[in-house]
């Protein structure tokens, strides 16, 4: 079968909503690792974070109906992730810290003696993005971690750019005093 | 936080001055000097920042400070394999389509669910050449309540895959590469699905409902 073409977002929740499941498979397809990422990311647990990202493609899907058009369904997808990872850290699970680099993901290219290094480092930013109060983490997450612009870190977190700003000061002061020994 | 650092950070103890600092001794801001560098714009120097070793120190410092922040936002994080897989056989669980063909033979009944009609009709319809993306619907009208219950009001309820023994009415939303005779697109996926559903799955009256909605450039697939 040949590749998928690119077809807007937009179409897709629209067939979506028409009852093409297809449409949405391709949806989930198209942003699995984003979900993933944001979720393993925030709650720093491979299978709480899996559980975050499929629970959230289930609650948009059930939601459908509520999504609106003008806006972008990735950064309706964060609001949701982000939320849902809020919750699930909330509950007061205890969340084992695992490595942000997956494994298979790592540089081939790279040495060994490198990779451990980039290991450790990778170790280092994930306890120090774990020790960030939840909403300082959620927004280095939105905007360094996956390039969100201020106005959509706020849209997303449904803040103002000026509270995004604020939360990123403070965060960028505490990570970097524990990235320090990094140097 | 403390006022403004006496001299260019050179070592560990003046970075965390530099952290607790509100500003440096030029009058620079350290949130504004690390917003600059943690976004990549470290060597990216104003007009004050070229003539200010202050600034420049402080640029330095923070641009390895965050080093380490801007690999790990760098490296991938693929998706869990299976995950999207696992997604819509639960979304299938809600919808719940439980629509059948059915034959009976000598041996037994067969029935084959109306999403895998949906499906073949699908592979079927995005063979056809001009198809770019087709989309098959399974969702049957008198399931339409329930779906709309579990997921969200239908805007066609009368729509889907609806199979009934050996009859089926399929839905295929395609979009087609700009520039191809969209009729006779349409045309030929009607007659290509319907001969592979007679074919494959021994359907004896196919309607084949196609809705062209979209047009693609390549540019859309650059």
């Amino acid at each position: 079968m040949r590749p998928e073409p690119a077809v807007s977002d937009g179409y897709l929740v629209a067939r979506a909503r028409d009852g093409y499941l297809d449409a949405y498979e391709m949806l989930v397809q198209r942003h699995s690792a984003m979900a993933y990422r944001v979720a393993l990311r925030l709650c720093g647990d491979h299978h709480d974070a899996q559980d975050i990202a499929q629970e959230s493609f289930i609650v948009a899907w059930q939601r459908l109906d509520r999504f609106r058009e003008d806006s972008s369904f990735s950064t309706w997808l964060y609001q949701i992730v982000t939320r849902r990872a809020l919750n699930k850290i909330t509950r007061g699970r205890v969340t084992d810290l695992v490595d942000l680099l997956d494994e298979s993901a790592a540089d081939p290219g790279a040495e060994p003696a490198v990779q451990t290094e980039q290991n450790l480092k990778a170790d280092a930013v994930s306890d120090a993005l774990a020790a960030l109060p939840f909403p300082q983490r959620a927004v280095v997450v939105l905007h360094h971690f996956e390039g969100l612009s201020y106005a959509e870190v706020a849209e997303v977190t449904r803040s103002s750019v000026p509270a995004v700003r604020s939360h990123l000061y403070r965060a960028r002061r505490t990570l970097g005093k524990r990235l320090e020994e990094w140097r | 936080m403390t006022g403004p650092v006496g001299e260019p950070p050179d070592d560990r103890q003046s970075i965390r001055e530099l952290l607790d600092a509100a500003s440096l001794p030029c009058g620079a801001e350290v949130d504004a000097l690390f917003e600059q560098v943690a976004d990549g714009h470290a060597t990216d120097l104003d007009e004050h920042q070229r003539d200010c070793v202050h600034c420049q120190a402080a640029l330095t410092e923070l641009a390895l400070l965050w080093a380490p922040v801007s690999d790990t936002a760098a490296a991938a994080v693929p998706a869990p394999a299976g995950m999207t897989a696992a997604v819509m056989s639960q979304i299938r669980v809600l919808v719940r389509d439980v629509w059948y063909t059915l034959q009976t033979t000598d041996m037994g009944v067969i029935r084959i669910a109306a999403r895998i009609v949906a499906a073949l009709a699908r592979d079927t319809a995005r063979s056809v050449p001009g198809v770019r993306v087709a989309l098959g619907r399974s969702t049957h009208s008198q399931l339409a309540a329930l779906a709309e219950k579990a997921t969200f009001a239908h805007r066609h309820p009368q729509a889907a895959v609806g199979v009934l023994g050996r009859t089926a009415v399929v839905d295929l939303a395609v979009a087609v590469q700009y520039g191809e005779p969209v009729h006779e697109v349409a045309r030929t996926i009607q007659q290509q699905v319907i001969t592979s559903l007679r074919d494959s799955i021994g359907l004896q009256t196919v309607n084949v409902n196609v809705t062209v909605d979209d047009v693609i450039t390549d540019e859309d697939q650059a």
